[in-house]
């Protein structure tokens, strides 16, 4: 049920064919998990929080630093030094005060995903690293929890939206992995494939609409094109080409 | 066969800005070796030492994925190949 006071916050999206205070109900009780608090992450977390999530868990090592500030928005120029998880979830509390959030101040790993995804319904990619997006890829294939893949560089990003079991996964359409580190970015390139993913999130969560499965979306800034390729899944995927063969069975 | 490449925005500097090359081959393969043949700074990026795929590149045709053992598939006449580079950043 919402209170008066939320039915008055979420009103112009209530009033959305298909969505309605059930649809909100539905948003007010997800648990949503965010891998990063940087580019993807500040904007990922802020939509959400926005559009009233019940839970987010915002995880993030690192601290902010002043060449994060061109692109990741949820820090600003008073937060330098600190945790980003932890400037993250100020403003994101101080945006809906509704909204509970845990930022989580660990380097993901093999060792603790594990537990970190536990109990969410859903998880966000708004890592910065390949690795990383394999190995939250391969725990939600095995915890059959969806996962909204979204990748950034220079003008360009990436979508695709992983239902586990059905569709085509990171591994279906990844195979290899790019040197690490510094890499260029403008900082509405985020913002684009931000937005695309709390679009599929809320989409999940609310059960309305088509979503980005086995299609990537390619968006290119520089020429303002979105182009879509299908994609298949691949019965020898190191990820979900095992579960394939279950469900066959 | 003649067949249409479009390539990713990150690899035009390897093809003097072109966007879009034709070429002629019968498989994606003898098409890749095409591409190469006429912009050769485009083989580091899109094979690996041993011939095989770049692990880094995806290759569309027609809008559909091909698999990076894909490479005998034979092409028709007016296919529409898109080569693409996975980015990482977040
Ligand atoms: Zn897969």
């Amino acid at each position: 049920m919402l209170s008066q006071d939320e039915r008055e916050r979420y009103d112009r999206q209530i009033l959305i064919k298909g969505f309605g205070e059930e649809g909100q109900a539905k948003l007010k009780k997800a648990k949503v998990f965010i891998a990063g608090a940087g580019g993807l992450g500040s904007v990922t977390a802020t939509y959400l929080a926005a559009a009233g999530v019940g839970v987010i868990r915002l995880v993030d090592h690192d601290n902010v630093e002043l060449s994060n500030l061109n692109r990741q928005v949820l820090h600003w120029d008073e937060d330098m030094g600190k945790k980003k998880a932890d400037s993250a979830a100020e403003k994101l509390k101080r945006l809906n005060p509704g909204l509970k959030v845990e930022a989580v101040k660990e380097k993901i790993s093999q060792a603790n995903i594990s537990q970190l995804v536990a109990g969410f319904d859903l998880i966000v990619d708004a890592m910065d690293n390949l690795p990383t997006r394999y190995l939250m890829n391969k725990v939600a294939i095995e915890m059959k929890i969806p996962f909204f893949h979204g990748a950034v560089h220079g003008f360009e990003g990436r979508a695709m939206t992983i239902i586990p079991g059905e569709t085509a996964c990171l591994g279906c359409v990844y195979r290899g992995a790019i040197a690490e580190g510094k890499f260029p970015v403008l900082g509405v390139t985020p913002g684009v494939i931000g937005c695309i993913q709390v679009t599929e999130v809320i989409k999940y969560i609310v059960g309305i609409g088509q979503l980005l499965t086995n299609r990537l979306l390619v968006y290119d800034g520089l020429n303002m094109k979105f182009s879509e390729f299908k994609v298949k899944r691949d019965p020898n995927c190191e990820y979900c080409g095992h579960s394939r063969g279950k469900e066959s069975r | 066969m003649s067949v249409k490449i479009n390539l990713a925005s990150s690899l035009h500097h390897l093809t003097n800005d072109q966007a879009v090359v034709e070429v002629n081959g019968n498989t994606i393969g003898q098409c890749l070796e095409q591409l190469i043949a006429r912009f050769p700074r485009t083989r580091k990026r899109l094979l690996e030492k041993n011939g095989a795929l770049n692990r880094i590149i995806n290759i569309y045709i027609n809008g559909e994925s091909v698999s990076p053992e894909g490479l005998a598939t034979a092409v028709k006449d007016g296919d529409e190949f898109h080569i693409e580079v996975i980015i990482s950043g977040g």
